[in-house]
């Protein structure tokens, strides 16, 4: 934990003295033209198997002809602060760390896919058993062996799966996967509680909304306007 | 498998270099973990992408490892050849492979080496260069063309862009400009050249107010990013670029005549009897009028001439009648003007379906924004330079140029630029990839710095293949099997090799060899060049011997194939020059210069070996590679800007037999020094160096002006003519040649005069972000993505229509063309599109046995398309891509 | 696309989860009811037999089917050491105590001769509460764990505890029925068994009340809505459930009540009335399972649908290249 802490001092704009940061991503839907290489990014870099999105793209369209748009929306798991998915979870597999990233624990998990249910923003994968993307049958390609086992090992079957901010990437002080692909630049990641960082002043300049805020989830993932 | 078993040393390393999924050829650095590729990231390092990657790039590690690529050489046994026919493949060895081939080969060139024909993939793009035009050389064909490129990649974009902007398509300098019109292309907003780099710069332009104005029948993702999307019927674009240029200068009289006067052939003087330029007696030059001097002047006499903007010229006539040797002419700009004047805001109504009124609101938004007159100061190399500041911009391509209209489409649509003088200075429309450059310190290579002809017109330094955009070639009798010889224009002949009259077109032309041996590079073009019939009964199964270097057993393999190789894919090789020539993807604005290369992230796995060696192999065996290594050094100095020192010259005596790696090497430690070769780049995959600011905004520092009257296309409708009549086989071109003249004008589509009104809807094509072309739908990544999307695999059609036509989303129906063609499809209902219109993605529909991911999936809009004369432009031969067709109910 | 096809709904629950949810009702239903009747002292009634006896194995087979469901089911104990936490954890202790509770009360009952002496009555007074209290926490919780599934809006209603509930003193209500009237028929069984046909009929009359105000409320807003128009698309549902399910085993009750002289009646309509009733309970959870859908997002005024892909796209194994 305190590596990601210091990285992420370091990495993500927060103020130098140690403190823990409050991690949130910003999506700037003016720039983003759903290009889904978040959602490619996101499957590469997490190994994801087929049919689960950690990063997903929604596709929304409003008015009659020819008063028409188009917009994308890019999902992931919200981070919430109050996880509606936490507070279903039996087994105390789903937790919310200390820098307010919502994971699971999968080993403690026992698949009742209760928080699944309990997700009001369907950020949330379980597969039963790990399938290849080839039809069944054929040797599995190495690519495929390894997105197995890092799949496996990172994430599991019979499980609840989901979105984790890329811990790991951001532990190297990286970004996340999905970040980093964005060729619009419209995915931000950073610190909350750090006033000065890009996050707090998009958020607060383009005035951030989150996503159906009714649900009461409070996300840590902020929208700005698409026009 | 080689993967696996490689011994495993604890490893993982990120290596750099390009992308090959489509041919932006994005810097990218792929994961290497003991010995398995497993990630890719975009390339911070190589200005192709700066970091950012596309869902395609990103899923490649599928494409490197998928179960069904083609691993082993293959024969066909089945002698019978064509569509659904099982080739009955079998395994060979690479020595039997090599034997068959080089025999076949020696066969041909004893017959006659020109029955050699060359067919590429656009997609591997800077692979081409060297193996392809290398062999070419070497075995001397003349024969090549590159799938779909004549139909639809860009004949008449690239030809147009080339006399215009020296580079092969246009873009808007997203960096600083305010207002564009977009007609029918996804430039920075997934597909195009330079694609994810163009996406950066297009954000970054909407998130500080730039405006796009998408001209396009569906909401595409340019539309829907778009300040105001212009529903348009499609091939109507010409008419109505026309009707802007009108609008400027006829409704609000808005022209930038600086511009105008030093930097066209607007000044020019015509004379009326046969519409050619006045020209001085003595030097030969075209004439312009000196409103000072009030007398005729030469084009380039220094009193009249302003090669920077800072130069002080006289005036000189854009209007008005002069008399020079007794003959009264018009400055050609004065013929534009009124030539345009019959495209009124409502005959561009009736034709585009665009209302009037939106029209001359559009013109005026357009010619306001360019803010004629003002001007910034740049910091150039040689200190602060003032340039005309046009924040303005028209771009466009394969939408708005995929028809029989397209030369003059395409023209009109970046004449609306240069009536406002937005071309290639600050804010304005960019030729793209980025033409113009004085090369590395270093070395000075590459060099590409444009020049003038003596008339006074924009010629390339620098192009995409041997023969400039400009001038013209001289229509000489034809030795090409396309006749391309014959029509200085086109880039490719579609309609003359997919004819059913080809052989006879051969014979009446007096070639006297036939179509021999086909090596396919890539190429799926049985599924990208039109209807799949057409192409392979008329054109390919003409071939005694087609072999073929492929990933997979694609359509174009199984229909038609004898042998195919097993290429490495672009994880697995080298590629000496990717971003170069430059004129092709190379990112534009101020960022740095960077010629990025590829090598090989893993060994090639199980079988497969590299296009450029084997084809240096053929040609050591076959004894020719003495002139293919010869082919190579004539060609590098156009593409990449300077003659080879002596010493890194290819030895062409044949002597040395250069590995492809060396021949690598060569080419880039010529263009910057020993001590950045091969090695050196495979350390970031690219080498950069800054770019001039007198570079990115060149056209007020270039001695050249570019044509807005096409005084030279009279000439070759002379020639043209002339040459078939010695053949007498006008028969065979029955054409609209009255084309080949001077100003600019629409002319519909079959499309707009199909008269049957069963046929009541207009069928297209766009480009879906996690697809290129048809070699995507095999990956399941990409595959998953698309059915994540409403509409990649779908017929996009109005709510309204469908209702109309008893349709419901999800149905399957058949899109049918009056010519009997049709296609299956399944129909997502929307609000999107224009009530006529029906949307179709990708290259899709594929029913191939060997790529099973893709088979089925989306829509084969190809059939469709129809590769006879009435749907080819006269004057570039490119295909019309747009059908009318009609929709009905199947079963799924 | 294929409207079955619709990304919005969730896949994850289904027939395991019915199952548990179905049999966690007629346990603690017919427990209520068994330990009911003992505590108002007819005691004989085979009726309070069986309403003992069913409780523990129809509870201890529904949690085998939640474990089925279960990815990870040896990790379930880990569910347990956390209570307060979730409702399911919550749920596995009501669901546990319930059923040693009814198992206590049912073996001491029948084999022990507890009841006779007064220490032992009271005893068992105290047990049949406790463990009416936990068979109503039973019946209950099978509704609260959906009515707490934030991400489900047609699920988080206050109204389908109470649809639940009912339906599952309806259920358990009828097993007692079929087993009596199987098991033992005869003359002397149809006096009890017409009250209970009489009672059965009211307890399902509630629940025609309980399921029309949980749908109607539905309707009145757009997410739980698409869920509701779902539901009475399915042929299962109007037909399996409501009619078949409520409105005949209703009508037969009735007529077996009224019918009072024709021993054999019993012997039909009860049973028919009753299966009929069971089968009904178990769709009824399955189709307000699968009809669960997610609630629809929305930014910038847009509406943000998951499309689910059409069935016909999934990849099919193709010819390899020759090796
Ligand atoms: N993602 C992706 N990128 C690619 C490729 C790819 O296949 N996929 N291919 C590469 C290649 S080979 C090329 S040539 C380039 C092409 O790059 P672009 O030309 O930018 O690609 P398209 O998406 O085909 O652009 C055509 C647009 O014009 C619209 N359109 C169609 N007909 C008309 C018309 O008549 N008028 C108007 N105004 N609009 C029309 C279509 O709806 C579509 O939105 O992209 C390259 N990059
Ligand atoms: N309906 C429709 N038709 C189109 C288009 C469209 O968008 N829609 N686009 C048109 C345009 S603009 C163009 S340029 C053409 C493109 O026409 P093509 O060049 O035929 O298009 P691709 O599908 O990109 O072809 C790529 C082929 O090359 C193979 N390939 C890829 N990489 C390699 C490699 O490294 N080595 C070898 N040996 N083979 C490789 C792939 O397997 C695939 O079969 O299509 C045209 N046709
Ligand atoms: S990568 Fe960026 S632009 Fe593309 S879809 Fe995701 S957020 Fe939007
Ligand atoms: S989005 Fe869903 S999964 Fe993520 S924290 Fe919030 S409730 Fe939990
Ligand atoms: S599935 Fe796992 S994480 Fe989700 S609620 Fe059950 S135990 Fe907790
Ligand atoms: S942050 Fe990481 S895990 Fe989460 S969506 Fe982005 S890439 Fe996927
Ligand atoms: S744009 Fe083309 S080259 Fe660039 S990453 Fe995507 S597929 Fe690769
Ligand atoms: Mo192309």
């Amino acid at each position: 934990m305190s590596d990601v802490m210091v990285d992420a001092t370091v990495n993500h704009g927060s103020t130098v003295e140690m403190r823990m940061p409050r991690y949130g991503m910003v999506i700037d839907l003016k720039r983003c033209y759903g290009c889904y290489a978040c959602v490619m990014a996101c499957k590469t870099a997490n190994h994801t198997p087929p049919g689960v999105f950690w990063a997903r793209l929604l596709k929304g369209e409003m008015g009659k002809f020819p008063n028409t748009v188009r917009q994308s929306l890019p999902v992931l798991c919200m981070q919430c602060e109050e996880p509606s998915c936490l507070e279903v979870c039996p087994t105390g597999a789903t937790v919310k760390l200390d820098d307010g990233v919502v994971i699971v624990e999968k080993d403690k998990c026992m698949g009742c896919k209760y928080c699944m249910m309990a997700c009001p923003y369907g950020a949330r994968y379980s597969v039963e058993k790990w399938e290849s993307y080839f039809p069944d049958g054929l040797p599995l390609s190495p690519y495929e062996e390894f997105t197995k086992k890092a799949w496996e090992e990172k994430s599991g079957v019979g499980v609840a799966t989901k979105c984790d901010f890329c811990r790991d990437r951001v532990a190297d002080g990286k970004d996340p996967a999905c970040v980093d692909a964005c060729p619009a630049n419209a995915r931000i990641f950073g610190d909350l509680d750090d006033p000065d960082s890009e996050v707090s002043w998009l958020i607060k300049t383009y005035r951030g909304e989150v996503l159906n805020p009714e649900f009461g989830n409070k996300p840590k993932v902020y929208y700005l306007p698409p026009r | 498998m080689t993967a696996t078993t490689q011994d495993r040393i604890e490893e993982d390393l990120w290596i750099p270099t390009s992308c090959g999924q489509c041919y932006c050829m994005c810097g990218i650095n792929v994961r290497r973990q003991d010995g398995v590729i497993t990630e890719v990231e975009g390339n911070p390092d190589a200005p192709t992408g700066r970091g950012s990657i596309c869902p395609k790039g990103l899923a490649s590690p599928h494409l490197l490892y998928d179960p069904y690529r083609l691993n082993y050489p293959v024969k066909r046994t089945n002698p019978e050849k064509g569509l659904g026919i099982d080739p009955g493949w079998e395994r060979i060895s690479w020595e039997e492979a090599m034997d068959i081939i080089v025999e076949k080969l020696k066969e041909c060139r004893d017959r006659d080496p020109r029955g050699a024909y060359f067919q590429a993939t656009t997609t591997q793009a800077s692979e081409i260069r060297f193996g392809v035009i290398g062999f070419m050389k070497g075995f001397g064909t003349p024969n090549y063309w590159v799938s779909g490129g004549g139909l639809h990649c860009g004949n008449g974009a690239h030809f147009m862009n080339g006399i215009m902007h020296v580079a092969w398509s246009i873009i808007p300098d997203f960096a600083n400009c305010n207002y564009a019109l977009n007609f029918g292309c996804s430039k920075g907003h997934g597909a195009g050249h330079v694609a994810v780099q163009n996406a950066t710069q297009a954000a970054d332009a909407r998130a500080r107010g730039f405006k796009n104005i998408v001209f396009d029948p569906f909401q595409s993702a340019q539309a829907s990013k778009g300040h105001e999307w212009v529903p348009i019927k499609v091939g109507t674009d010409g008419a109505m670029a026309l009707g802007l240029v009108n609008s400027l200068l006829n409704e609000h009289g808005i022209y930038d005549a600086e511009y105008l006067m030093y930097k066209t052939n607007g000044p020019y003087l015509i004379r009326p009897s046969d519409g050619r330029y006045m020209r001085d007696g003595v030097t030969g030059k075209p004439l312009v009028w000196d409103l000072a001097d009030n007398c005729p002047k030469v084009h380039n006499d220094p009193s009249v001439t302003r090669v920077e903007y800072e130069d002080v010229a006289h005036e000189v006539a854009l209007t008005g009648r002069y008399t020079v040797d007794g003959v009264e002419c018009t400055p050609s700009f004065e013929l534009l003007k009124e030539h345009v004047k019959r495209y009124t805001p409502e005959y561009v109504e009736e034709a585009t379906g665009v209302p009037a009124a939106s029209v001359s609101r559009i013109a005026k938004e357009f010619g306001e924004a360019a803010e004629i007159g003002s001007t910034v100061t740049i910091e150039t190399s040689r200190g602060p330079k003032k340039v005309p500041r046009r924040p303005v911009a028209t771009h466009f391509f394969r939408g708005a140029q995929g028809h029989v209209n397209s030369g003059w489409t395409c023209l009109s649509i970046d004449m609306v630029n240069h009536m406002v003088g937005a071309a290639d200075t600050f804010g304005s429309a960019f030729g793209l990839g980025a033409a113009v450059g004085s090369g590395y310190e270093g070395t000075g290579k590459p060099y590409q710095i444009p020049y003038p002809c003596p008339d006074g017109l924009l010629m390339a330094k620098t192009w995409v293949y041997d023969h400039v955009p400009y001038p013209m070639r001289e229509p000489k009798p034809p030795t090409r099997l396309d006749l391309h010889d014959m029509f200085p224009t086109s880039i490719y002949n579609a309609f003359t090799i997919t004819s059913p009259r080809w052989f006879e077109m051969l014979e009446r032309f007096k070639i006297p060899y036939e179509p021999d041996v086909m090596i396919n590079f890539g190429s799926n073009s049985v599924m990208t060049m039109g209807n799949a019939e057409a192409v392979t009964e008329n054109f390919l199964k003409k071939f005694k011997f087609i072999f073929s270097f492929q990933l997979h057993l694609t359509e174009f393999e199984e229909a038609v194939a004898d042998v195919v190789l097993p290429d490495t894919c672009f994880l697995e090789r080298y590629t000496p020059a990717v971003s170069f020539p430059s004129t092709f993807s190379h990112p534009q604005g101020e960022d740095d210069w960077g010629w990025t290369i590829r090598q090989p992230v893993i060994e090639p796995l199980f079988e497969r070996r590299d296009f450029n060696q084997v084809m240096i192999d053929i040609s050591e065996r076959l004894g020719i590679h003495g002139n293919y290594f010869k082919g190579l050094n004539d060609s590098i100095p156009i593409r990449y800007g300077g003659e080879m020192e002596e010493k890194n010259k290819l030895i062409e005596d044949g002597s040395v037999v250069h590995t492809w790696e060396d021949v690598c090497d060569r080419l880039i430690r010529d263009r910057f020094g020993d001590e950045h070769g091969l090695e050196h780049l495979k350390e970031r995959g690219v080498f950069t160096w800054p770019k001039k600011k007198e570079d990115v905004y060149w056209k007020w520092f270039n001695p050249s002006r570019v044509p807005i009257y096409f005084e030279y296309f009279i000439d070759s409708r002379e020639k043209i003519t002339k040459l078939w009549d010695e053949y007498d086989g006008k028969d065979f071109f029955d054409l609209d040649w009255s084309r080949f003249k001077a100003l600019a004008d629409w002319y519909p589509c079959p499309t707009h005069t199909e008269t049957d009104p069963a046929y009541d809807m207009h069928a297209f094509y766009w480009r879906a972000v996690m697809h290129c072309n048809s070699m995507t739908q095999q990956n399941p990544y990409l595959d998953e993505v698309s059915q994540e999307d409403p509409y990649v695999y779908a017929i996009q059609i109005h709510a309204d229509t469908a209702k109309e036509k008893g349709l419901a989303d999800g149905d399957w129906v058949w899109m049918e063309n009056p010519q009997g063609h049709r296609v299956k499809g399944w129909i997502a209902l929307t609000e999107g599109i224009e009530p006529h219109h029906l949307a179709v993605a990708a290259v899709a529909g594929h029913w191939g046995n060997y790529m099973p991911i893709a088979k089925g999936k989306g829509v084969f809009f190809n059939d469709l398309v129809e590769m006879d004369l009435p749907h080819t432009d006269p004057l570039t031969f490119n295909q019309d891509i747009c059908c009318r067709v009609k929709i009905y109910k199947a079963d799924s | 696309m294929n409207p079955e096809a619709n990304g919005q709904m969730q896949r994850e629950w289904g027939w395991w989860i019915a199952i548990y949810l179905f049999l966690g009702g007629i346990g603690g239903g017919a427990y209520t009811i068994g330990a009911t009747n003992w505590l108002i002292g007819d005691g004989a009634e085979a009726s309070t037999a069986l309403g003992l006896w069913i409780g523990f194995p129809a509870l201890a087979i529904g949690s085998i089917c939640l474990l089925a469901d279960l990815g990870s089911p040896t990790r379930a104990i880990l569910a347990g050491m956390r209570p307060g936490t979730s409702w399911m954890a919550r749920g596995f202790w009501i669901i546990s105590i319930f059923m040693i509770l009814a198992f206590v009360h049912f073996v001491l009952h029948l084999f022990t001769g507890a009841s006779e002496t007064a220490g032992g009555q009271s005893l068992l007074n105290i047990i049949a509460v406790a463990g009416i209290v936990f068979a109503v926490g039973t019946m209950a919780y099978t509704g609260i764990l959906l009515s707490t599934s934030k991400g489900i809006p047609f699920w988080r209603s206050g109204a389908v505890p109470v649809v639940f509930v009912v339906s599952a003193l309806v259920t358990g209500h009828f097993t007692i029925m079929l087993g009596m009237a199987l098991g033992f028929g005869g003359q002397e069984m149809t006096e009890p068994l017409r009250i209970m046909a009489l009672e059965a009929a009211v307890l399902v009359a509630l629940e025609v009340l309980a399921i029309v105000f949980f749908l109607q409320a539905a309707f009145a807003h757009p997410d739980p809505r698409e869920s509701a128009e779902r539901i009475l698309r399915r042929r299962s549902f109007v037909v399996g459930y409501f009619l078949l399910g409520l409105a005949v085993p209703l009508v037969l009750m009735i007529l077996a009540y009224r019918s009072a002289a024709v021993a054999g009646g019993y012997l039909t309509t009860i049973p028919l009335g009753a299966a009929l009733g069971l089968v009904g309970g178990l769709i009824l959870r399955q189709s307000v399972l699968v009809c669960g859908a997610l609630p629809t997002l929305n930014m910038g005024g847009f509406e943000f649908r998951r499309i689910a892909r059409p069935k016909e796209l999934k990849p099919g194994i193709g010819l390899m290249p020759p090796t």
